[in-house]
């Protein structure tokens, strides 16, 4: 292990924390500074921490290796959600350092499941800090230090790799820092839609800003108790619903289709795996809501609302517009199954990933069969071309380790003795697939678990951001020992 | 630039380093899942999987505005097929690694019906460096400018070279008799200076000289080397390399001896070139070496294909008291710990190649200004001697060199007016038309503009 390395990345990544939080910081200036000495203390602490391990640490070799790559993205990852619960914890906002911390690590994983129980007065600055990690966690940190920091070179695939939701890379340019600086604009770009198109809708800019940023990262922090549904505009629920949806694809495929090739756009099979299950999914909920009693057959309205639970689940941001406990049995099952599944590769939303879901059906088509045709050669196939047997072993692993952190976190709560069973597995299982909230208790706040559940919590959430083996290799006392 | 690599293998890696080192944006093609998965972990390239030659995959790796495409498959025919398609997909110009002494025979034809803008035969360029060894087995190693007319050497400095320990700017002082040489480069424990007037040449240093042919053979015949021509050669490892080597020397008059293991091998070779001596046989077995007289050679080259045979042979065949030994060694990590065991002169096919296309991407670098002529790295490319033609124009044209602001580590090391080699003082000056040869410790320059500064 290069341990200077690694403590000379943290540093890197921490400053660059600090500078995040100095937009925060502007806002709170602007809105009557309530707020401004948390969150200049906060930024002050965390510069502070990362100056010396970045100036300190003169790394012998800047060779990165997997072990180095992925152990940077965990601590990575681990440090920014501690320095970055500073702001609520000094403002006093979450005065608690348990719910500080669930809250931070809630936003940079773009999970959206909060602590906070009383909307009533939100400091404006914070608040701001609060949706702003959705935008920074929905991208990632490393990619956005790779396109930034000028030494970040060499052989940072690993980070690359470790960091972005899916099983492949995809790169849209030769070098990895331009892939980053282009992915990142775009972005950008297509935030900056959103935003305008909700000013469009009569938002003021910071409710305009708070939205597209909880869209944008598909996290779903909001800054009403009643999310999206507190402005009480079909308008502006249809264009949250859209860009849901959009911040639910691969970005690259944004890119393709900028330089004009929106033949790939066409052709992505992993693209039309996830709009079939989104409309598998709206036309179940149309079915189920049409005749609830709130809903009285009105077409129009019922489908504007089952697309828009379709997309805040499959997207994995996690907005309200009805506490989901209100549904039909049938639609929180289908709901359960949306979480898994998640948005696809390449996207800044959580969950399994499409392209992990295909594949696993595709494998288990092939070996059904295999059992009445043995002899047959068949070869799994993905966006027109063979998947190598070694990824479809690893999705198969990915997908068990994923069910089974479910199993294992909802077993780990169970022991405070807080909720019922429901309650507990969509909690773990909203927490890893970052939507946000869950069913029975947690369908608005976490805030009724002790602090060791939500350390669990924090944790699932951290695994299912990273797609876990980059936490999970934290565990594993070999990646600490010897060289 | 853009350029597309296709084959990852050896050729292929180390030519991406290279060219990564000097910031461009490189796409990989490979047939290999595993071989290019390896490459998307290392190097920051965007990998491609695919055929090279096929259209559909030249197409995604975006072949149409490519740059440069280099070829370095393998196969030969790969390579040629890879390079005509990517020409008419768009790309602006081809590299082709091509091996096969048949394919060399109708070389001109092939490149020009094929559109490849340069054809790099390793083997070949191989086999010419060594010739040129052997016509100066005082050197180590030795590269020409100018169309031939400047001869850059490497030798080891010994105790009895009158040359060192005194200054340099002291020296023809006080042997007024030594040919004036120009000192380019000096290796001392794995650090290149570019030596100043100041610079004491010490026992055991890497030295670079340059100027032309004559005085530097006289150079080396006053500072008492032997500087006879060698006669007698023998060659172990019958491969392509051997083969034009034995093709470039035999016309000078040497006599050739070539040792081969493999019965067909020999037997197509003996048809082949009917004025070496073949033997079939095992040329890591000293008693044959022995037999076949290695004592009275004047030079010894290993030339199997497993490095480390070619080092022992060569090893052994120095200390047998053959005065020039010359082994193809691939791996560079081994070239120091040989170095001090007394083996200087070793010859890599693959860095040739790889040397030979980055001069040729350099010179496609700036679209205006001065191109690089001709690129040599020595020393493992810790230095780099660098041909210009000096443009009309320039502001510094007649000024006396020690009023130029030069980049710092870089000098003019030779000029070449009209046919005539000079090697430079501070009162000389350059010419519009000149040839003139920049060394330096810098790597990547690729225009004139950024050595010296108007």
């Amino acid at each position: 292990m290069n341990y200077k390395l690694v403590i000379r990345m943290l540093g890197t990544i921490l400053i660059l924390e600090a500078a995040l939080m100095l937009p925060s910081l502007a806002i709170s200036l602007c809105c009557g500074a309530e707020d401004a000495l948390a969150l200049t203390l906060a930024a002050l602490i965390t510069l502070a921490a990362g100056l010396p391990m970045r100036l300190l640490a003169k790394p012998e070799s800047k060779n990165l290796r997997a072990r180095e790559g992925f152990v940077i993205v965990g601590l990575a990852w681990l440090a920014m959600s501690l320095f970055g619960a500073l702001p609520f914890l000094f403002s006093g906002f979450l005065p608690d350092f348990f719910d500080a911390l669930f809250e931070s690590v809630s936003g940079f994983t773009t999970t959206g499941a909060t602590m906070i129980t009383d909307f009533s007065h939100m400091p404006m600055g914070v608040t701001f800090w609060r949706s702003f990690t959705h935008w920074i966690g929905g991208m990632g940190v490393l990619v956005l230090t790779l396109a930034i920091v000028p030494q970040f070179t060499g052989r940072n695939a690993f980070l690359v790799l470790a960091e972005s939701p899916g099983p492949s890379l995809s790169k849209v340019a030769p070098k990895m820092r331009d892939s980053s600086k282009i992915l990142y604009l775009i972005y950008a770009v297509l935030s900056l839609l959103m935003f305008v198109a909700l000013l469009f809708c009569g938002l003021n800019p910071y409710d305009a800003a708070i939205q597209m940023m909880g869209t944008a990262g598909t996290g779903g922090f909001s800054n009403y108790a009643a999310s999206v549904g507190a402005f009480n505009s079909p308008a502006v629920e249809i264009v949250v619903t859209v860009f849901m949806t959009v911040f639910g694809m691969n970005l690259s495929l944004f890119y393709a289709l900028a330089i004009g090739r929106w033949r790939d756009l066409v052709r992505s099979e992993e693209l039309r795996w996830y709009l079939l299950i989104n409309l598998g999914a709206v036309l179940i909920f149309l079915t189920q809501m049409l005749p609830l009693p709130e809903y009285n057959w009105d077409f129009g309205k019922t489908l504007r609302h089952a697309c828009f639970q379709t997309a805040t689940i499959s997207s994995t941001s996690g907005f309200g517009i009805a506490d989901l406990n209100v549904w039909p049995i049938a639609m929180k099952t289908v709901i359960v199954v949306l979480m898994f599944c998640g948005s696809c590769t390449g996207s800044t939303a959580g969950g399994m990933k499409t392209m992990r879901i295909a594949l696993l059906f595709k494998q288990s088509k092939r070996e059904i069969q295999h059992t009445f045709s043995p002899r047959r050669v068949n070869v799994v196939r993905f966006e027109g071309r063979g998947v190598d047997e070694k990824m479809l072993h690893q999705i198969c692993v990915f997908g068990i380790v994923y069910a089974a952190l479910v199993v294992l976190g909802g077993v780990i709560v169970s022991f405070e003795g807080h909720f019922d069973l429901e309650t507990n597995f969509s909690a773990a299982l909203t927490c890893i697939s970052n939507v946000g909230p869950g069913f029975g208790g947690v369908s608005g706040s976490f805030a009724g678990y002790g602090s060791f559940s939500k350390v669990i919590f924090s944790m699932l959430m951290l695994a299912g951001r990273l797609e876990i083996f980059p936490i999970l290799i934290l565990f594993h006392p070999n990646v600490w020992r010897g060289a | 630039m853009q350029i597309l690599v296709i084959g990852a293998g050896k050729v292929g890696i180390t030519l991406a380093e290279e060219l990564l080192s000097e910031e461009h944006d490189l796409v990989v093609i490979d047939r290999d899942e595993e071989v290019l998965q390896r490459c998307q972990d290392t190097l920051d390239v965007m990998c491609v999987h695919g055929n090279g030659a096929n259209a559909k995959t030249l197409i995604d790796a975006g072949v149409s505005h490519a740059d440069i495409v280099i070829a370095a498959t393998a196969s030969d025919e790969v390579n040629m097929l890879s390079c005509l398609i990517g020409k008419r997909l768009g790309a602006k110009y081809t590299i082709a690694r091509i091996r096969d002494p048949e394919y060399h025979e109708s070389q001109t034809l092939l490149q020009h019906e094929l559109g490849i803008d340069l054809a790099v035969n390793p083997d070949r360029a191989a086999a010419l460096e060594i010739s040129r060894l052997l016509r100066f087995p005082f050197a180590s190693n030795i590269e020409s400018f100018a169309k031939g007319l400047v001869e850059m050497v490497e030798f080891r400095a010994q105790a009895k070279d009158v040359v060192v320990g005194c200054r340099l700017r002291d020296l023809n002082a006080r042997l007024p008799g030594l040919p004036r040489v120009l000192y380019a480069a000096v290796e001392r424990e794995g650090v290149v200076t570019i030596p100043t007037g100041e610079f004491q040449i010490e026992v055991g240093d890497r030295v670079f000289v340059a100027g032309d042919q004559i005085t530097i053979t006289s150079f080396f015949r006053y500072i008492g080397r032997d500087t006879r021509q060698v006669r007698k050669v023998m060659i172990t490892g019958g491969g392509r390399v051997s083969y034009y080597l034995a093709k470039l020397i035999v016309p000078a008059g040497m006599r050739v001896k070539m040792i081969e293991i493999d019965a067909e091998k020999a037997a197509k070779l003996a048809q082949d070139l009917p004025q070496v001596e073949v033997l079939h046989g095992d040329g890591t077995n000293q008693e044959l070496l022995t037999q076949e007289g290695l004592e009275h050679m004047d030079a010894f080259i290993a030339l199997s294909s497993r490095d480390e045979e070619n080092l022992m042979t060569g090893l052994y065949a120095a200390s047998q008291g053959v005065g020039k030994v010359v082994v193809k060694n691939n791996r560079v990590n081994y070239v120091q710990v040989v170095n001090r065991l007394g083996l200087d002169s070793m010859i890599s096919p693959r860095q040739i190649t790889s040397a030979s296309i980055l001069r040729y991407v350099r010179a496609r670098i700036s679209s205006q200004g001065t191109k690089v002529e001709k690129l040599y790295q020595l020393l493992n490319g810790k230095a780099e001697a660098l041909e210009f033609q000096v443009p009309a124009g320039a502001p510094w044209i007649g000024k006396p060199l020690k009023d130029l602001r030069m980049r710092k580590g870089s000098l003019v090391a030779v000029i070449v007016r009209r046919s005539k080699v000079i090697v430079p003082f501070g009162n000389d000056h350059m010419e519009a038309g000149d040839s003139i040869i920049i060394m330096t410790c810098e790597r990547g320059l690729s225009d004139l503009s950024e050595v010296i500064q108007p």
